[in-house]
């Protein structure tokens, strides 16, 4: 599947798609994807709206989906031809050869007797007359963003091989009031700015937001008794409780492990900085670390056998990777400056971190073995970067200077310019989850 | 003992103190906290005779400057002579600094000034440290001269706990006199 799509390499000749163009120029192969509107056998009114018009909006937002992942090109629903119900599962394909397009969206959009609607959605290569891929939900009228993000998940990885991140969410941290005495909730908003919602109510200061592997739990600290701890809770917020029994601890930097059932964090005492990891249930914590320094940070590799941490135990900050069990450890970043905040990609050949350079704070990218360093952000203090479950994209936290409002910004790899997450107030920590079943 | 100290200097302060304690709530019983004890009248002391409760560091450090070590020796005689006043020592770092190190910064930070006032005579089951990392600026502001403001240690002075007075023991019921 994934070599086909150097078949539909765009030529600047299409004038009409500069996007395309843009992107050819740098040498990227794109595949052109046609993405008509998706009919509906009867337009019936729903909680969400006809099902008419969800159709053109499902569609409308499949393109956008596709289109911002950077390799893919699309030709959006005003552009091209209607079709009826029958012919989604039976393209003509005869019908699209004039489209330009390599590869066909098309679906359907269907009122149930239970209130819901049935989205179903296919990909078909213009090419071979082969489908590529399909998904089929049944969801609330009003959650049809949710099947369309879902859509384009199932496109993204039938086209790219990855996993696309357009059904992923952010958990972050609201942040009101003046920053002196901020008012800080815990909040989670699908990637693209839609359904957010608070899950603590600012009584008492939170930071450092991580979502579970299975997006069903989330690890913060919270600042409640006037010592910072890690604490767990269920993400409707049940089930909230401290991570470590025991005396108070400071305890923070939390990071669930990828199989879900660690939680790697820092305890600080006595003027010391070291790292830990315990059962995600709670349980005897094991120390990873041993030196005077500050060590913190951890992130997991993606197969839960490495953790990349920051530690200044050679004078400044800097990233180190270790084994799992603590063993092997090894300093990667040497570029100068002070690395921090390190962040092992889904893919597993990356490490993004923040780097001071004595004047700014910006987001970078390493290879696990140190090579490869290069910078990604240009701005005055950019840190805490995430990883999208694509691998391609991170988010991180961007403070303003002057004002000191933060707000988390969303990056390509290939270093596009950032985009603000579209949410109601300032925020920062923000953790970007692939789980959202 | 530490109950006993207040109380003792509670009553060194206020003769009135010194009389039979009524039992609560009757007239003539004392004011809960007597002005010793009220924690603006406590800071304003500290801070008088202390110079500052605060102290400062340099980007990235936790080395008490000369400075610094003269106001936490003030600092730390106060807290030897108010032996019933806990205090928690709350580090900060600059909001330039990345979330996880501040907190820890913080940490050491508090550490290195518990060290110097309990080396200085403060015993240490008097005071309590804490990290704010850069959760609370000095300033809302923010640019590259907020170091200097951000980078510190506070000593937050608590509330001592409030004095209690012992009940007055019921009068022994004296037998009925007995027929002469």
């Amino acid at each position: 599947m994934r070599s086909w799509s150097s078949k539909f390499l765009v030529t600047c000749s299409l004038a009409m798609l500069a996007p395309a163009a843009a992107s050819a120029q740098s040498g990227e192969p794109q595949l052109v994807v046609a993405v008509p509107s998706l009919p509906t056998p009867k337009n019936v009114d729903t909680a969400g709206g006809q099902t008419g018009v969800l159709g053109i909006q499902i569609a409308q937002m499949i393109a956008a989906d596709l289109r911002s992942s950077g390799s893919i090109v699309t030709i959006d629903p005003d552009k091209l031809r209607r079709y009826t119900p029958t012919e989604a599962t039976a393209p003509l394909y005869r019908n699209w050869t004039n489209s330009n397009a390599g590869a066909l969206v098309q679906g359907y959009v269907q009122a149930r007797d239970d209130g819901r609607i049935t989205v179903v959605c296919y990909l078909y290569d213009l090419k071979t007359h082969r489908e590529m891929g399909r998904a089929g939900f049944a969801v609330g009228a009003e959650d049809w963003r949710r099947a369309a993000h879902r859509c384009s998940d199932t496109f993204h990885k039938a086209i790219t091989g990855l996993p696309g991140h357009f059904d992923s969410r952010i958990t972050y941290v609201a942040e009101t009031g003046d920053r002196t005495q901020p008012v800080k909730r815990l909040a989670i908003v699908n990637w693209d700015g839609t359904n957010h919602n608070f899950l603590t109510q600012g009584e008492g200061t939170v930071i450092s937001p991580r979502l579970s592997p299975d997006g069903q739990r989330i690890a913060y600290v919270s600042f409640t008794g006037g010592m910072p701890h890690v604490r767990v809770m269920d993400l409707d917020g049940s089930n909230d409780r401290p991570l470590l029994a025991g005396p108070p601890a400071m305890s923070f930097a939390p990071v669930f492990s990828p199989d879900g059932r660690r939680i790697a964090f820092s305890i600080a005492a006595e003027g010391n900085t070291d790292i830990y990891v315990v059962n995600a249930g709670g349980g005897f914590p094991q120390r990873l670390t041993n030196t005077p320094g500050i060590d913190t940070a951890p992130s997991f590799s993606p197969d839960g056998r490495s953790i990349a941490f920051e530690s200044d135990r050679g004078g400044s900050q800097q990233i180190y990777v270790m084994n799992s069990d603590g063993s092997g450890q090894r300093r990667i970043s040497f570029a100068g400056g002070s690395h921090a905040s390190p962040a092992w990609s889904p893919k597993g050949d990356l490490i993004a971190f923040s780097r001071w350079n004595g004047a700014s704070l910006n987001i970078g990218v390493i290879a696990p073995d140190g090579s490869g360093e290069r910078m990604i952000t240009n701005g005055w203090q950019d840190e805490r970067p995430s990883w999208a479950p694509d691998g391609e994209f991170i988010v991180f936290q961007r403070t303003q200077q002057g004002s000191g409002q933060t707000w988390p910004y969303t990056v390509s790899l290939n270093g596009s310019e950032p985009k603000r997450l579209a949410i109601p107030q300032a925020g920062s920590d923000p953790d970007w989850s692939g789980a959202s079943q | 003992m530490k109950i006993m100290i207040a109380l003792f200097l509670f009553a060194a302060a206020a003769p009135a103190a010194a009389q039979p304690i009524p039992p609560p709530g009757a007239p003539g019983y004392p004011m809960v906290q007597g002005p010793v004890l009220a924690i603006p009248v406590l800071e304003a002391d500290f801070r008088a005779k202390a110079g500052s409760e605060i102290v400062r560091f340099a980007r990235d450090s936790y080395v008490l400057t000369p400075q610094s070590q003269a106001t936490l020796t003030a600092q730390a005689q106060w807290l030897i002579q108010h032996p019933f006043v806990r205090a928690s020592i709350e580090g900060h770092a600059d909001g330039r600094q990345t979330r996880e190190y501040s907190l820890a910064l913080g940490e050491r930070r508090a550490a290195a000034v518990r060290n110097y006032l309990i080396a200085s005579g403060v015993p240490p089951e008097q005071l309590d440290t804490a990290s704010w990392g850069k959760e609370r600026p000095t300033t809302s502001a923010a640019h590259d001269a907020t170091w200097l403001q951000n980078s510190r240690v506070v000593t937050v002075l608590k509330q001592p706990p409030q004095p209690t007075y012992p009940m007055p023991l019921p009068q022994p019921q004296l037998p009925p006199p007995q027929g002469y």
